[in-house]
């Protein structure tokens, strides 16, 4: 197959010089333990291509005797002599032996919104890599996000440190990116995480703390990039395909229908590049029956990227995304009475059929980006960027339906310069105009432009950060908010590790939704206020990273939040009318305080990699008005996670385990009770050549919880993916 | 001392990770308050036939009796917690959350469908029951709650004859 598939290729790679015999040689990379070796340089006479992340290459050289080597950072360099066949092919494999790969400081792009080691972050910084999101073999990205160290998703909402909560779905006090560009919703100021397919996500940043300096809002928590794949050099496929089932419930008291859910879906990717033009497009579908009555939901999603080098030093990227879901709701689970209970307290697996029987929303979403990037020399560079981000839902009610189309077009231009060998200032200018037309919302518009600028300063080994951003709002062509947001971290190398400061600013615009909303909950109208305030928090942190000898490497940090107009639901009398009514306030000021830890080790065997990361979180909710201080809802105090994977040759099996303890304190159905969460997922993998299949058995031992009330949390689910890289 | 050996160690980490496996689990409807809950709890039996305009039926609580409109949302527990009770037998345990305190009134109101506000609640609100004092149940039964839950909160409620809230106000009315 592999033959006939270089034969193929020979067929259409143009010959090297014209009357020139060649030939084709082609192979895998492999490390000594046998894993596959990505970006390797191969090299032979004048010629030279690299390994793909499978580690597998294809070089056309001329007819006859060649001297080839491969070589990469971090392995010691392999060379082979061989006899390159007139019109045909030959096949060599290259093993890098004895060679521990140097573990290189990974490179991000989030933190500083510039490339830099990532201990040379001022904040906490947690990467996601596509290896750790294959292993998990999970259908959207938030799953894989969920294992972060300090990191939770409570019912599809992010929490960083335990920023968010859970304000059900209507603003997030986290900013998601994608390559870089705002993507939270135009109108509810929510995450939507199914906007890329998770097949296409090459590797996530989480920055942790107030990241408004450089982002200016949403960023009140954090920020999360989502990296997509990188555009390859020549022809690549990529087919992937899951399939899978869900647990029946653990007692016949709570079965709810007579057949076992199964889940499925199905990417195919494509991308095609050469140095000047690369090109990608991927489209895939989604089915699955849910693990509750009413819990199923079809998907399906294409995106589109493109690359122009259009000069040396200038990147024309373009990339497009559009995702469709229409999905079950089941609401809260049915209660004594509502449903046919069996006589039981409460139906977890069963949707309560008072109020929620039928409901399903149909949900879209998409994207275009546009980046211009040019470096004009060593020491400066800019980028140039255009963005339209539209979402669309309409919610089926029995009692009504609702919806809303958003538009959120944003544009940037960004300017990197080193004015000073020991000197590295980022500075840009943004803007972002949103829309929302619903039923539910009105139609109104709101604009942020802003200006920003880090510099960051060498004094030795030291590294001194200062930075600052000033954001106008406007609501309607009107009204504006200025909004500034500074930021100060210092770097102090110590030893064989690095101690971390900072302190920064944050805020949140209230999203459209919740100055506009006007609809009935409970059986008591919400009504709007455009008078809302954007929340606000001071963000500090120390961290301290270091590496245990050659085998370990630990991460600490303690980190204080101090927030304030932070924005809840609220129940009031109209001081007119004196009718009741719901309506979103600025309120709340809070206190986070906490500690985050994470070690990743390589005990006993290079075959066998650990991690474990923990977070303390003291969350309260301080006093005001007439409430007195208590803790902040949806924080569990304790969050550990744990994860081990042993690889040997072609096979690997891993183990993940996850504990968040009981909730101090939820903010709705507060009588319910609540547990810890304890899930463990087991894990196992088979990759040979360009095949890879993944096992997953998730929530392994049907541990039945909630981290929500009243809303399940997934069962077991047993999931086999197959993906095939050409 | 002797090292374990490798089935002892796999019986340990068995039992570690069957002690996980303890989540949420079948509980039979409860007949009396449940551990740890502060309200209270009882049995309401239901009479006459149930309206086609029934949007939900709740158990809410005041401390001072509602003499008038202004004092009629003062009812505990917050709005945003209601929950409406089954209304598919007839007779059914209920429990509600309340902050500790003495309560002057619990009662069972009835709403119909549509958007309540002040000027409606004559309209959409109906007082359906209310618990009686067993000394005289002519008369409101007035209720302690204290940290742990308060049982044997019955009453009757009646859909032959519900009240609006404004018979209770002060002038009533007509």
């Amino acid at each position: 197959m592999r033959r006939a598939l270089a034969l193929l290729a020979l067929a259409c790679v143009p010959s090297v010089a014209n009357g020139q015999a060649t030939g084709v040689v082609f192979g895998t990379v492999r490390d000594s333990a046998g894993t596959a070796v990505g970006f390797a340089i191969i090299q032979g006479g004048k010629r030279e291509v690299s390994s793909d992340s499978s580690g597998r290459y294809r070089i056309q050289l001329p007819a006859g005797p060649v001297h080839l080597t491969v070589s990469r950072i971090g392995f010691l360099r392999q060379t082979q002599d061989a006899s390159v066949p007139a019109g045909d092919s030959l096949q060599l494999d290259f093993r890098f032996a004895g060679g521990i790969p140097i573990e290189m400081q990974p490179v991000i792009t989030t933190a500083a919104k510039r490339s830099q080691l990532l201990d040379q972050a001022v904040t906490s910084v947690a990467i996601v890599t596509d290896s750790d999101i294959a292993r998990r073999a999970v259908n959207t990205i938030d799953e894989a996000v969920d294992k972060a160290p300090g990191v939770q998703i409570l019912s599809g909402q992010i929490n960083i440190r335990g920023s968010s909560g859970f304000v059900e779905g209507v603003g997030s006090r986290v900013l998601l990116l994608v390559d870089g560009v705002p993507m939270n919703q135009g109108d509810r100021g929510g995450i939507d995480w199914d906007l890329v397919p998770v097949d296409q996500v090459e590797r996530v940043e989480i920055v942790k703390g107030a990241g408004s300096t450089l982002y200016g809002s949403s960023a009140l928590g954090g920020v999360v990039n989502l990296i997509t794949r990188a555009l390859p050099l020549g022809f690549h496929g990529r087919v992937r395909t899951t399939a899978g089932y869900y647990a029946n419930p653990p007692s016949d008291l709570w079965r709810f229908r007579d057949f076992t859910g199964g889940e499925g879906g199905l990417d195919v990717a494509a991308s095609f590049g050469t140095p000047t033009f690369r090109g990608a497009f991927m489209g895939g579908d989604r089915h699955s029956n849910g693990y509750v009555q009413q819990g199923g939901g079809d998907h399906w999603h294409v995106l589109g990227k493109g690359e122009w080098h259009a000069a040396d030093r200038t990147l024309i990227r373009l990339a497009g995304a559009w995702a469709d879901a229409d999905y079950q709701v089941p609401g809260t689970w049915c209660t004594r009475g509502s449903c046919d209970d069996g006589g039981q307290a409460y139906q977890p697996f069963r949707v309560d059929t008072t109020n929620n029987l039928g409901a399903h929303t149909r949900s879209a979403k998409g994207y275009l980006t546009g980046i211009v990037e040019r470096t004009i020399s060593d020491a400066a560079s800019w980028q140039a960027r255009g963005s339209w981000l539209r979402t669309n839902f309409t919610d089926f009610q029995p009692s009504g339906n609702d919806g809303a189309i958003a538009n959120t077009f944003g544009v940037e231009l960004r300017g990197v310069v080193r004015p000073a060998p020991d000197q590295i200032a980022t500075v840009g200018g943004e803007a972002a105009l949103s829309d929302v037309t619903g039923n539910i919302f009105g139609v109104h518009t709101q604009g942020e432009y802003a200006a920003y600028g880090e510099s960051e300063r060498r004094f030795g080994l030291d590294r001194l950060t200062i930075g600052a951003r000033m954001d106008l709002l406007t609501i309607d062509g009107g009204s504006i908010t200025a909004v500034v947001s500074p930021r100060a971290g210092l770097l102090v190398p110590a030893g064989e590790g690095t101690w971390r400061l900072s302190a920064g600013r944050g805020f949140r615009a209230p999203s459209l939704a919740e100055r506009y909303v006007t609809t009935t909950a409970f059986g008591i109208p919400v009504v709007p206020n455009p008078a809302l305030r954007p929340e606000e928090a001071w963000s500090f942190e120390v961290g301290h990273a270091r590496p245990f000898g050659a085998r370990a490497h630990g991460d600490a940090a303690l980190f204080w939040t101090q927030g304030r107009l932070l924005i809840e639901p609220t129940i009031t009398i109209n001081p007119l009318t004196r009718n009741p009514q719901i309506q979103f306030r600025n309120l709340q000021r809070a206190r986070l305080i906490g500690l985050d830890v994470a070690l990743q080790a390589t005990p006993f065997t290079e075959r066998l990699k650990t991690t474990a990361a923990y977070t303390f979180l003291y969350a309260r909710e301080l006093a005001h008005d007439s409430i007195p201080e208590q803790s902040l809802p949806f924080r569990p105090r304790h969050h550990l996670t744990l994860s081990a994977d042993y690889t040997l040759g072609h096979v690997g099996a891993g183990v993940d385990f996850r504990y968040s303890s009981r909730m101090d304190r939820v903010a709705i159905y507060e009588t319910d009770p609540r547990i810890a969460a304890k899930v463990l997922d087991l894990r196992a993998q088979y990759g040979r050549g360009p095949l890879a299949a993944h096992l997953l058995v998730a929530n392994a031992l049907n541990y039945i919880y909630t981290v929500v009330p009243r809303t399940l949390e997934p069962v077991r689910t047993v999931t086999l993916t197959l993906v095939y890289s050409y | 001392m002797r090292t374990p050996s490798r089935g002892a160690r796999a019986t340990v980490l068995v039992l570690a990770l069957l002690a996980c496996n303890d989540g949420l689990h079948p509980v039979p409807a409860p007949t009396t308050c449940p551990q740890h809950f502060t309200g209270i709890c009882g049995h309401v039996t239901f009479a006459g036939a149930i309206p086609d305009s029934t949007d939900a039926v709740y158990i809410v609580a005041y401390h001072t009796f509602p003499r008038s409109r202004d004092s009629l949302f003062t009812f505990q527990p917050g709005i945003a917690f209601l929950q409406a009770l089954p209304l598919d037998s007839a007779a059914t345990f209920y429990s509600v959350g309340l902050p500790t305190g003495r309560y002057e009134w619990v009662v069972a109101v009835w709403k119909k469908l549509g958007t309540l506000t002040t000027a409606s609640a004559d309209s959409l609100l109906r007082e359906a029951g209310f618990y009686r004092d067993p000394a005289d149940t002519t008369l409101p039964g007035v209720v302690n709650v204290y940290t742990q839950g308060t049982d044997s909160i019955d009453f009757v409620i009646d859909f032959a004859h519900m009240h609006p809230p404004c018979r209770y106000y002060n002038p009533p009315c007509p």
